[in-house]
């Protein structure tokens, strides 16, 4: 039993990390009906440029940093890859784009960082909490917190302010938000620079748990996929949901089965999910319009 | 003729190429080539023409490969065994991948096949018992036909052992690259092709044809992972050798930029993509080769650009963006110390500018340059060809029931509660203010929206929440109120996408292009040609239909409609945006469907067209029906003077 709740436990924290890369995905889809394919490299130079920093400016000083490097990394995505397949109504064109833009910034930070696993030094202890026998460490738990503040942040902002109305009318319908004013194309650029910053984001709170790395960045970006395709792409709600399953599963598969099957549930929870609920758990079913 | 001389003699330079070339490296290369030709051929049918990316090809072909291997090396079964199974079992998995990822409009193939990669490539590794994970599989090249024998008297087939079973194989290869040529080449010129690229220009007006884009989709898909399964197979007997680390996502995505910057949607391109990647490797191993392959890449990109900017000056911004990208390139080739650690970069660059400056590939690159082959042109339409067999309806019983329809958005009820009864061989006039509902209607009838509540009976039998193509199957045809063509096939072939229904053969016919198949294409070939004889368009019938005028596009989208042997033909706003004499001939089309026993709902703003054809008009407002009648009666109703006009009866009086 403890064993069992142990498990939940440490899933449950990976499973955040999971919500919040697919919460990237559902920032920039809900704007232009595109993502990021190369969503696992942002988390990845996050991470990496977090612990190229931390040992200069220690923990704390270095999360706005990351973060602004987050904005600018999306930006330049959008920029480069995204906006002139949108332009031509290009599916594979923004597929293979970032994708390709992936590739290219795996293979610079293993040039910059090298190929090995990098400790990341971590801010809070590293000695585990104790819950009736239930090992938490202190990480995991800024883990979940911090994920659900990123999000609830972003959803504030969203609501509230005036550029985050822009947005929400842009996913809405973009040409309607073009006549009144809206400049789509930026809130695009907006909604990728936002989702890297997730993404780095979730970059320096997963390194200090796991390690990072050049190559760290590639499955993260899968796991991501699976949990926006379970929760719905379009449900803030279903991410976490979504991400908190799949951690949660994946760490059972892990020790009830076997660790080398780990990373097969995703896939079958996804197909799976696809054919009974193609708009995801908690998605909603899109209207077409003729 | 130019084409055929050229597969011809492409074909005779494969024949004799192991006996002109003695080199092993050099069969051995372009074996590589042929097999992932035949992977590239495969992926194009759904990447270049449906437009679905999958980023997982890699993943199938590893699975035939493995097929092949497994079953070498567990059960001792061999090569001619495996071939057939290895496609078999990859279509399966290809069948599994596309059924659930395809049934929502998206990326979602894209993401599924990408997880689907990474998840073969750990299976493999993992599942040691049957694959032997990480240490591989080694296979035992076949011979085929011993022809030591013959030898003795033809002198030039002398040859070792081990390169007469390389040489075999290697003929293998081109009959398999033959084959899948002509197999796919059928398929895209038969009704399937039609459907797959129909699909990509409007999938609500293929649906709308009986054509469903689901099945079409998850079909051009299997299809595509039986070709990756049968190059797995090849390529598992050409290498001998076969690991996990064969097929990740890196090939995938070599895949892609192959059908890409070879040119998607034709044969050769994929094939050209193929030899490019394959030399690529090479290519970039070498800082030399690869600084000489940049030097020439930037010296075509100048002199190509230059043309270009001469030709039209209007384009100079855009054109040199460019060749200064190729000439940077070259700069950053020469700085460029060791090639390998960037090996990664430059491969996403490639990728890169081929999507944004090279998206017709190579091959669409050279054709542009080229004179225009496809033009417009006539056929001889009979008319009397058109008509089908669908029994005209006989007057006065119900055709179309529709019961107490009730269409909620949110809050919002498009339709209230409605009532709508269709007599047979009657023209039905719908009409009401903009957004009162009719198209709507259009949509319930049609099966794009399923009503929140109520019936519709068509032909007695319940319609409502089926599928558009299931309907569309039953009898019921329409047109578009925003013209939905399929703006890529020509005229012709978008009235066939319509006929689709009057084929029984299967897609082995098609594939074989067996006489029934020839047979029944050459039926409708006739019949659409005589429907488009019937709305005047028979004179442009090889024009791409994008290039249509407005008005014309309408009466396109009307002999398509025909094209199914509807016995309920939804007009939606024929007329809009037609000139005076074209409303002429709508009206001329319109009657002579009717004397042809074809029931019609005419949804229409202009009035005298409504007054003029119409037996009986409902008037919607606000999603409910004010009033029906003849025309003459609806026309002084006050409701509807009200609903138009706006105010009350009064205000209209005074």
């Amino acid at each position: 039993m403890e064993i069992l709740g142990q498990l939940i436990v440490s899933g449950i924290a990976v499973g955040m990390i999971y919500g919040v890369i697919a919460f990237g995905y559902q920032l920039t889809f809900a704007t232009s009906k595109t993502l990021n394919f190369g969503q696992g490299e942002a988390l990845m130079l996050g991470s990496l440029v977090g612990w190229s920093l931390v040992a200069v400016t220690g923990y704390l000083l270095m999360l706005p940093i990351v973060l602004a490097f987050g904005l600018l990394q999306g930006a330049i995505v959008e920029r480069l890859g995204v906006r002139q397949a949108i332009k031509t109504k290009s599916e594979a064109g923004w597929i293979m784009a970032t994708i390709a833009l992936g590739i290219i910034f795996r293979n610079l930070a293993e040039n910059i960082w090298g190929r090995d696993a990098l400790k990341f030094p971590s801010p809070l202890p590293e000695a585990p909490l104790s819950f009736a026998g239930i090992n938490v460490l202190p990480m995991e738990l800024a883990i979940v917190v911090g994920a659900i503040a990123m999000m609830v942040a972003v959803e504030v902002f969203n609501r509230r302010s005036i550029y985050g109305r822009a947005v929400v009318a842009t996913a809405g319908d973009r040409d309607a938000a073009g006549l009144v004013g809206v400049n789509t194309s930026l809130v695009i650029t907006f909604s990728y620079a936002l989702s890297s910053l997730a993404a780095a984001f979730a970059g320096v709170l997963i390194a200090p748990v796991t390690l990072t790395g050049a190559t760290m960045g590639g499955v993260l970006g899968l796991k991501g996929f699976a949990v926006a395709i379970i929760g719905g792409l379009s449900s803030g709600f279903g991410v976490v949901v979504g991400g908190l399953i799949l951690g949660i599963t994946e760490n059972l598969t892990g020790f009830y089965l076997s660790t080398g099957y780990k990373d097969v549930p995703g896939l079958l929870l996804l197909l799976l999910v696809l054919s009974l609920k193609p708009s995801g758990l908690f998605g909603k079913a899109a209207i077409k319009k003729v | 003729m130019l084409a055929n001389a050229f597969k011809t003699l492409a074909l005779a330079a494969l024949v004799v190429f192991p006996f002109a070339v003695s080199s092993p490296y050099y069969l051995h290369l372009l074996v590589v080539i042929m097999i992932y030709s035949v992977v590239t051929l495969g992926l194009d049918v759904v990447f270049g023409y449906t437009g679905e990316v999958s980023v997982g090809h890699a993943a199938l072909f590893g699975i035939g490969a493995y097929t092949a291997g497994v079953l070498a090396f567990q059960l001792g079964i061999g090569f001619w065994w495996a071939l057939p199974l290895g496609i078999v079992i990859t279509a399966g998995f290809g069948a599994l991948l596309a059924l659930p990822a395809l049934r929502v409009t998206g990326p979602y193939l894209a993401m599924v096949t990408l997880a689907f990669g990474t998840i073969v490539q750990i299976l493999i590794n993992e599942m040691t018992f049957l694959t032997e994970g990480p240490l591989g599989i080694s296979l035992k090249r076949p011979v085929v036909f011993d022809w030591r024998p013959l030898a003795d008297t033809l002198p030039f087939l002398k040859m070792s052992a081990k390169k007469m079973a390389d040489v075999q194989f290697y003929y293998v290869v081109v009959i398999a690259l033959v084959v899948t040529l002509v197999v796919i080449s059928r398929l895209l010129a038969s009704r399937y092709g039609r459907a797959f690229e129909a699909l990509r220009d409007s999938p609500i007006a293929c649906d709308c044809m009986g054509v469903s884009v689901y099945k079409h989709k998850v079909l051009a898909f299997v299809i595509s992972a039986g070709f990756a399964g049968l190059g797995g197979v090849l390529f598992s007997y050409s290498e001998l050798y076969i690991a996990p680390n064969n097929f990740g996502f890196d090939l995938s995505i070599t895949f892609l930029l192959a059908v890409t910057m070879g040119g998607r949607k034709s044969r050769i391109g994929p094939i050209i993509g193929a030899a490019v990647v394959v030399f690529l490797p090479n290519l970039l191993a070498d800082i030399n080769m690869f600084r000489i392959a940049a030097g020439v890449v930037a010296v075509v990109a100048v002199a190509g650009g230059g043309i270009h900017m001469l030709r039209k000056p209007e384009q100079r911004a855009r054109t040199a963006i460019p060749v200064a990208l190729c000439l940077a390139f070259f700069v950053f080739a020469m700085f460029l110390e060791r090639i390998t650690d960037y090996k990664l970069t430059i491969f996403g660059m490639m990728i890169l500018f081929v999507v944004f400056y090279l998206p017709n590939g190579i091959y669409g690159f050279l054709r542009a340059a080229l004179p225009a082959g496809r033009t417009g042109g006539a056929v001889a339409g009979n008319e009397d060809a058109a008509w089908g067999t669908a029994a005209a309806a006989s007057g006065g019983a119900a055709l179309l029931q529709v019961d107490q329809i009730l269409m909620q958005f949110g809050g919002l009820k498009a339709l209230d509660r409605v009532d709508l009864s269709v007599r047979a061989g009657t023209v039905h006039g719908l009409i009401g203010p903009n957004g009162s509902g009719k198209s709507t209607m259009m949509n319930v009838l049609t099966g794009i929206y399923a009503p929140t509540a109520g019936g519709v009976k068509f032909l007695g039998q319940e319609v409502a929440g089926h599928t558009p193509s299931e309907i569309a199957g039953r009898g019921i045809a329409r047109t578009f109120q925003n013209v939905q063509l399929f703006s890529e096939l020509t005229l012709l072939e978008n009235v066939m996408v319509g006929l689709q229904h009057s084929y029984s053969g299967s897609m082995a016919d098609a594939a074989l292009r067996t006489p029934r198949e020839r047979r029944e294409e050459n039926a409708a070939r006739d019949r659409a040609a005589g429907l488009l004889r019937f709305v005047g368009l028979d004179a442009v019938a090889h024009e791409e239909a994008r290039n249509l005028p407005y008005g014309k596009q309408r009466l396109l989208e009307i002999a398509r409609a025909l094209a199914l042997d509807p016995q309920l033909l939804l007009l939606d706003e024929p007329a809009a945006g037609l000139t005076a004499p074209d409303i002429q001939d709508l009206m001329r089309i319109i009657r002579k469907i009717r004397d042809h026993g074809i029931t019609m709902v005419l949804i229409e703003h202009h009035m005298d067209v409504v007054m003029s054809v119409c037996d009986t008009v409902s008037v919607l407002d606000f999603g409910q029906k004010i009033a029906e009648g003849t025309p003459a009666v609806v026309q002084k109703d006050e409701k509807v003077l009200a609903a138009y006009l706006g105010g009350s009866h009064d205000t209209v009086a005074a």
